[in-house]
């Protein structure tokens, strides 16, 4: 991969972090139903994308762990238009999703005899592939994401650096961009086929 | 005992038909101004780009404390009690409604005419754009007829839109840009779009939202705001049909009644709460409720509603350059002589649907990082989605009613609103016709790109609802003048959203605030 291209990764998973606010949710060091690191990565392995590298993928990852340590749960929605109910979102997944990371260990202990992080990528995806299929074939939103795999998954895609690479295209969606531009083609990432 | 709060013009709400009746008033005369908002204020301007971070990352509500927990009815209504009322989470999309509107019994033998025309208004249309800083591209002239030009240049429409208007000409329907309240050029101190696409909340201040003028106001000194304080009753002068006062309570002090007295009341609370507040303020000599002699409050609550699709098209197309504008053609709102009666407009975006990434293929089979990619490019490469939709007139009837629901309180105990919407026999004769015809226009334009349609849909929501204390010049089947006076009380006046004859085939906010200005120019003559 050119050089400018991983540099456009870096700088794209950054602002993938922007989006990522503190709250009052505790620190995933803090939380006895912290995401394990080394697991979360493994799954990382799996599910995302191999082209972004190993240091793209990491960056997606950290993006994710800070984006779940500001999630609220049951936090007052967006209002649907004309709908004069007060919607929330769901309850706190992620002690669902911590269990899930020590139980993708057990299982592969059980089934490989190794942990999670320790089997190849082919083996993580049998593991897993029951659980992201239940979930298909749309991505949903990461928050409601039943499985952490499919939380991870999905919060990348729906990134703006993940849209950018699937065109080829430096496209930026919900950045600031200014209004000068908007009529061009956006320009090809450096080093990608367009 | 009361505490009693004295002024010129009481206005009841804090919305955006109230900041408009706010600031002509406040410019024009030397009246004081009393604004009186149930709810309080929620995310400043300074705070709206951490809300919107969180809205993106996470859906939340980028506008904090922005309704009161009970205070809601049943039926389409909008949750937002705030300064700034639902305008602060508006698109700002900002047409106006067509001359036809204004006039369809007599043009085409349905529904109603208003007791105004389109050129009655016209200049406060123009006002009304000027006052939030309208962004607009003129249309035809015979679809889109203006006196002036529009304040500020056009949104630019994206890489995207180019396309897709290449293909709208060469199908023949002309279309151009939305208007919309955000700012091309600084505008009253308000920063220039970024083009930030998160027009639900923006984070530089370039949409209109009605807290900008609240907050002119303010520091004029020329209003008193009185927020957080829901008025539950309007009080008659004893012997007298004139309105002495309103009466309510501050959220923090709900045992200290507090009293405004002015010579001039306007009921600025939108679609919902105007006429709830009209039918809860019953008294003895008005039984059915505060201007309801002929029993009209609460009836004919009217929106439009909208066919809409999602159209395949055979070219490569960039989802995210910018989602927030697009292209609308007001060409069916003026269809010249009909057979039978179907007036419409179109709306055209980019769109993802379809074009999104996914978890697995058609047949189940689950796709992992690379190939998940491989997929979304092989969707995305040489094919692209558009959403179309067209809002259509619904004939309004006096069976579409907002009324009191005993089974449903506040915790004031006041009985909260109930609106069972319904449309006039004429639009369900035709929804048919309707359908099958808007599909058909709708599989034209696709074909016409040597698209297809992906999906249709109908929707029976009444969009951009009013309605309830509707305008005319017979208070037997009115509740307003055409200035918003009720029939019933000279010192009170309605405006705005409750005020509509019918709701047209366009976004109604323009409109609301454009007959909210028409009413100022009364009121202020005192
Ligand atoms: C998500 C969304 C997007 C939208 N996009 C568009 C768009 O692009 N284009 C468009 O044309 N329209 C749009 N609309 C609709 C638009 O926001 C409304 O038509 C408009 O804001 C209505 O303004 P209003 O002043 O009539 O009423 P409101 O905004 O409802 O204001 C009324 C105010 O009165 C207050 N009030 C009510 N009762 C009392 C009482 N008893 N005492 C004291 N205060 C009281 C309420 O708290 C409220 O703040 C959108 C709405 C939403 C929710
Ligand atoms: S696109 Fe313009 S109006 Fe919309 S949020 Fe961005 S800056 Fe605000």
């Amino acid at each position: 991969m050119a050089e400018s291209r991983r540099t456009f990764l870096k700088q794209s998973a950054a602002t993938v972090a922007v989006v990522s606010l503190p709250s009052c949710a505790p620190t995933a060091a803090e939380s006895p139903d912290a995401l394990v690191p080394a697991t979360l990565r493994a799954v990382g392995e799996a599910v995302l994308p191999e082209e972004l590298g190993a240091d793209g993928r990491e960056r997606a990852v950290a993006a994710f762990e800070l984006w779940s340590e500001g999630l609220e749960p049951v936090a007052e929605m967006a209002h649907p238009y004309l709908v004069p109910e007060t919607v929330f979102t769901g309850p706190d997944p992620r002690p669902g999703w911590a269990a899930q990371l020590s139980g993708l260990d057990i299982e592969s202990g059980k089934r490989f005899a190794a942990s999670f992080g320790e089997v190849g990528v082919p083996e993580r995806r049998r593991i897993l592939e029951p659980h992201v299929r239940r979930a298909g074939p749309d991505f949903g939103r990461p928050e409601n994401a039943a499985h952490i795999a499919v939380a991870l998954a999905a919060h990348f895609f729906a990134s703006p650096i993940a849209t950018d690479l699937c065109y080829g295209r430096a496209i930026a969606k919900q950045q600031c961009r200014g209004l000068a531009g908007a009529g061009d083609e956006p320009a090809p990432l450096p080093g990608a086929a367009s | 005992m009361s505490q009693v709060i004295e002024s010129d013009v009481c206005i009841i709400g804090g919305g955006i038909s109230a900041a408009m009746v706010a600031e002509r008033l406040a410019e024009r005369t030397e009246a004081s101004i009393t604004v009186v908002e149930a709810g309080g204020r929620t995310a400043s301007l300074e705070e709206r780009t951490a809300t919107r971070a969180r809205m993106l990352a996470y859906g939340e509500n980028p506008y904090p404390n922005d309704h009161i927990p009970g205070q809601t009815g049943t039926g389409e209504m909008y949750q937002s009690m705030v300064l700034g009322g639902a305008a602060m989470h508006w698109g700002g999309a900002v047409p106006r409604y067509s001359p036809e509107d204004f006039r369809v019994r007599s043009l085409y033998g349905v529904g109603y005419d208003w007791p105004i025309s389109f050129d009655d208004l016209e200049p406060y249309y123009q006002e009304a754009e000027e006052r939030m800083g309208v962004a607009g591209e003129q249309g035809p002239p015979e679809y889109d007829p203006r006196s002036k030009p529009y304040p500020m240049p056009p949104l630019p429409l994206s890489w995207n839109l180019e396309r897709m208007r290449e293909w709208t000409d060469a199908a023949g329907i002309p279309f151009w840009t939305q208007p919309w309240a955000r700012n091309t050029e600084p505008w009253q101190g308000r920063n220039v779009c970024q083009r930030c696409d998160t027009c639900a909340v923006c984070p530089t201040g370039a949409k209109y939202t009605p807290d900008f003028a609240f907050d002119r106001l303010l520091a004029a000194a020329r209003i008193r705001l009185q927020d957080r304080t829901l008025i539950r009753s309007l009080n008659l002068a004893s012997g007298s049909d004139r309105i002495e006062s309103a009466t309510g309570f501050h959220q923090d002090a709900p045992d200290q009644p507090l009293e405004f007295r002015a010579r001039t009341f306007v009921l600025a609370a939108g679609h919902s709460w105007s006429s709830h507040l009209l039918l809860l303020s019953a008294n003895s000599r008005f039984p059915n409720g505060l201007a309801n002699s002929t029993d009209n409050v609460g009836r004919y609550m009217t929106g439009h509603w909208f066919a809409s699709g999602f159209i395949e098209l055979p070219m490569r197309l960039y989802p995210g350059i910018f989602p927030n504008n697009s292209l609308l053609s007001h060409r069916f709102a003026s269809p010249g002589p009909l057979d039978r009666y179907l007036r419409h407009d179109i709306r055209l975006w980019e769109s993802t649907v379809g074009r999104e990434a996914r978890l697995a293929t058609d047949d189940g089979r689950v796709l992992w990082g690379d190939e998940v990619m491989a997929d979304w490019r092989a969707r995305t490469r040489s094919t692209a989605t558009a959403r179309i939709r067209s809002y259509y007139d619904v004939i309004p009837t006096p069976d579409s009613r907002l009324t009191l629901d005993p089974g449903m309180r506040n915790a004031h105990g006041d009985p909260m609103p109930r609106i069972d919407y319904a449309a006039g026999q004429a639009t369900l004769d035709l929804e048919p016709h309707t359908h099958e015809t808007l599909l058909g226009r709708f599989d034209e334009l696709a074909r016409a790109a040597g698209g297809r349609m992906m999906s249709t849909r109908a929707s029976r929501l009444f969009e951009h609802p009013g309605g309830g204390c509707r305008m005319g010049d017979d208070p037997a089947t009115s509740v307003v003048d055409r200035w918003g006076r009720t029939h019933d009380h000279e010192n009170l006046f309605v405006v705005g959203a409750p005020t509509i004859v019918s709701s047209g085939c366009a976004n109604g906010t323009l409109t609301f605030c454009a007959l909210s200005l028409m009413a100022a120019e009364e009121i202020a003559k005192g």
